[in-house]
């Protein structure tokens, strides 16, 4: 549930970001940098996640 | 020293530093440009249509209304300020009126939702939800996209892009 609703949130933020991008001039060029957006969002989640679940608390 | 060329001699002097623009993003009215603005603050999508930008119109709408509708239906809340506890720096609850101002951006959503009631459970009986959570991150995302994609529509407007 958790990495459905994180995957649906990075590609909402993905599609919005790489389309206001003021540097991509063509559709290729937007849909590289929001594939590269929407992995960066999971991979910081799934690393964070990674990193801060041996805290206890 | 280089030969003196007799075209360039020729040309007028009002010419010889002059750069022709080529495909440069020109600016709309100032009428249409504060259309297109509140239009985008409204509904998602609809500054770029009044602009005739399509394509991304239709994309900002399915989008930002889609995060909206998703959180709506996952538990979210609708916020608004609260009061804050007596003996606060403040006379508002901070956190909510930031929730707010979130929420708030996403235009006839919010107001629409409001008018009809939806996202309206007391915070101890939304918050039972498991889904609570998610829902007013989708909420809060749906209002702050639309935040960028009215800037978007500005720039267009006024001639900065395309």
């Amino acid at each position: 549930m958790h990495v459905l609703m994180m995957s649906m949130y990075a590609a909402m933020a993905a599609v919005v970001l790489a389309t206001v991008d003021p540097k991509s001039e063509t559709t290729r060029q937007r849909v590289i940098h929001g594939l590269k957006i929407f992995g960066s969002f999971l991979g910081i989640g799934l690393l964070l996640s990674w990193v801060l679940f041996p805290i206890p608390w | 020293m280089q030969p003196r060329d007799t075209l360039t001699d020729n040309i007028p002097p009002h010419f010889s530093d002059r750069t022709i623009p080529f495909n440069e993003p020109t600016p709309f009215p100032l009428a249409r440009r504060t259309v297109a603005v509140i239009a985008s603050w409204l509904v998602p999508g609809a500054g770029h249509l009044a602009l005739g930008r399509y394509g991304r119109a239709l994309l900002f709408f399915v989008t930002i209304v889609g995060a909206f509708v998703l959180g709506l239906s996952l538990n979210g809340h609708l916020y608004w300020p609260t009061v804050a506890e007596p003996g606060s720096t403040f006379h508002y609850d901070l956190i909510t009126v930031l929730w707010f101002f979130a929420e708030i951006g996403s235009g006839l959503c919010y107001i629409a939702s409001y008018a009809l009631g939806l996202g309206m459970t007391p915070i101890p009986q939304a918050a039972a939800s498991p889904t609570f959570e998610y829902g007013n991150t989708f909420m809060f995302l749906a209002g702050l996209l639309n935040y960028l994609v009215i800037h978007d529509a500005f720039d267009i407007a006024a001639g900065r892009k395309h």
